[in-house]
């Protein structure tokens, strides 16, 4: 294949991790995700890897688990309702420190607090990433397993029915991230050495004695991933008096709207947090200090905005400006999806 | 500059291939290009649209458009929504066979498309058709990598269409040389 192509989003997204190093996927087929699992089922047979498609989604992310376990760069994908289901495995592969990606295809946007606060048991986390486009996909896919592995963390990317189904060009870099050469903690057999055991609890001889010092490891790491993993992609904030915040493909709606609010006159800025969690606080808190107002886009009925309403801590207001949005066939492509609309909201905010 | 073209018809004129090709045809010429279509589950006759962007830069606009430069319409079935999102002076590629082409005094662009191709003995081309003219009259991507786009995007049990795809991209194209030529990317 070349290094420069027409694809899907979910093909774009697929072909990086198999260059990052992925050899083994698993998942059970749902719209709009399908469209991985059937090119992992071609691509990764070719380059000695496997596909699995599961029987169900808590099947899959099992396989997924014991791949990884391995030491194997695994990944899964489904959409919100079938992340849900995995939701048990998640909180355990994130305090046993198995490094994973994990990929919604989310139906709009209405699984933030499902990515970012998580639905299983304990103090987890997941790195999260948010594609808004083909190429932003390639290179966050790359991105995912590295901080995976750096972090001994699952990683999530959130995309959505119009990342997986849009194409555009692409172009592959050159592995930017080696996988590392050693991974001491995974399970690779005890052939001349003592056992590894993964599991949230420590190692055996320590449970019931130690489990606070194990799950403390697991979590202490997290201020440290929000010191350095935060992302976002800013825009015109020198002299916005309204700040738009918005993220993953839907952003990309709002980006354009903002740079049309811009051609009228309207100083308008633009932060796209790239990592959900951990959340671009600062950058969103800098922004709002020279605002009159912060303006929130999500294809939901406001998730994202208690996270901007953190970082703003009630110096100027907060205003939604999406909402739930969908067609018939729920799949999360509803009339919001509409550069007037956001446009018009941007206005209506900004007289205010 | 970025170039918003929407493809609309119904299931079965081939719609979705036709974006398909221009958009891989522009891709191969150098420059950036999005493709994103929309359909429902009805193969045939259901409403079928898709959207491509060709720019020089990564693409800035989103896949579905404020805002187009060209409307291609094989179909009027969905035209008249569409119609609000043409930009004054923008084009409007009519399949004068299906789609009325008196249409509130803008800029048309008549094909007639559905008859060219049955005349061919190929009534699914018209596609292809509408296609090349829509290439030869704007000159956005050059006819000769639409062609080699077409052949590449067939699936394997459509090759066998490939000789005759081109022959109708090439009738398509050679109905608006003749014409006058109007904007160019």
């Amino acid at each position: 294949m070349s290094e420069r192509a027409l694809m899907e989003g979910s093909a774009a997204m697929a072909e990086s991790a198999v260059r990052a190093g992925c050899r083994f996927y698993a998942g059970y087929p749902i719209t709009p995700s399908t469209e991985i699992l059937e090119y992992m089922s071609v691509r990764l047979p070719e380059v000695g890897g496997t596909c699995m498609n599961a029987e169900s989604e808590i099947e899959a992310i099992g396989m997924v688990w014991g791949a990884a376990g391995c030491g194997v760069r695994s990944m899964i994908a489904s959409t919100g309702q079938g992340i849900s289901l995995m939701q048990e495995s998640f909180a355990e592969l994130a305090n046993a420190q198995i490094p994973i990606v994990a990929v919604n295809m989310c139906r709009g946007q209405a699984d933030y607090f499902q990515a970012t606060r998580g639905g299983g048991h304990g103090d987890y986390r997941f790195i999260v990433l948010a594609p808004a486009s083909a190429q932003e996909a390639v290179d966050l896919a790359q991105l995912a397993f590295h901080l995976a592995d750096e972090w001994r963390n699952p990683v999530m990317i959130m995309g959505d029915f119009l990342l997986s189904h849009t194409s555009e060009l692409v172009e592959f870099p050159a592995a930017a991230f080696p996988e590392p050469s050693a991974k001491p903690w995974a399970v690779t057999g005890a052939n001349g050495r003592r056992g590894i055991t993964l599991s949230p609890l420590g190692p055996p001889e320590k449970l019931s004695t130690d489990i606070a010092a194990a799950l403390g490891a697991a979590t202490a790491k997290h201020a440290a991933i929000r010191a350095a993993e935060t992302r976002a992609e800013t825009a015109h904030l020198d002299d916005a008096e309204l700040v738009v915040v918005a993220f993953g493909f839907p952003g990309r709606f709002a980006r354009y709207a903002v740079r049309l609010a811009r051609e009228r006159g309207l100083r308008v800025g633009f932060v796209r947090p790239i990592s959900l969690w951990p959340f671009p606080r600062d950058v969103v808190a800098t922004a709002a200090q020279r605002a009159r107002a912060v303006a929130v886009f999500e294809l939901n009925a406001g998730q994202m905005i208690e996270d901007v309403e953190l970082a703003v801590r009630g110096r100027v207001p907060v205003h939604a400006i999406g909402g739930i949005s969908h067609d018939h066939s729920g799949f999360g492509v509803g009339p919001l999806l509409n550069v007037d609309y956001i446009l018009e909201r941007i206005e209506a905010v900004y007289a205010a | 500059m970025e170039r918003e073209i929407v493809f609309t018809g119904i299931g079965g004129q081939g719609i979705q291939l036709m974006a398909k090709v221009l958009a891989q045809a522009a891709v191969d010429a150098g420059r950036h290009a999005m493709l994103f279509g929309l359909y429902g589950g009805a193969m045939r006759g259901g409403p079928s649209e898709s959207t491509v962007v060709i720019g020089d830069a990564p693409i800035e606009a989103p896949p579905i458009v404020p805002a187009c430069w060209s409307i291609v319409a094989m179909h009027p079935s969905a035209l008249p929504a569409l119609l609000a999102k043409l930009r004054p002076g923008g084009l409007l590629f009519a399949n004068e066979t299906l789609v009325d082409v008196a249409l509130d005094g803008r800029a048309v662009v008549p094909v007639p498309a559905t008859r060219l191709a049955e005349e061919s003995g190929n009534v699914m081309g018209a596609g292809m058709v509408m296609l090349g003219a829509f290439v030869a009259h704007t000159a956005v991507v050059p006819l000769e990598r639409v062609v080699a786009a077409m052949r590449a995007a067939l699936p394997p049990h459509r090759t066998r269409m490939a000789d005759a795809n081109a022959a109708l991209l090439a009738r398509g194209a050679e109905r608006v040389r003749t014409a006058q030529h109007a904007g160019a990317a």
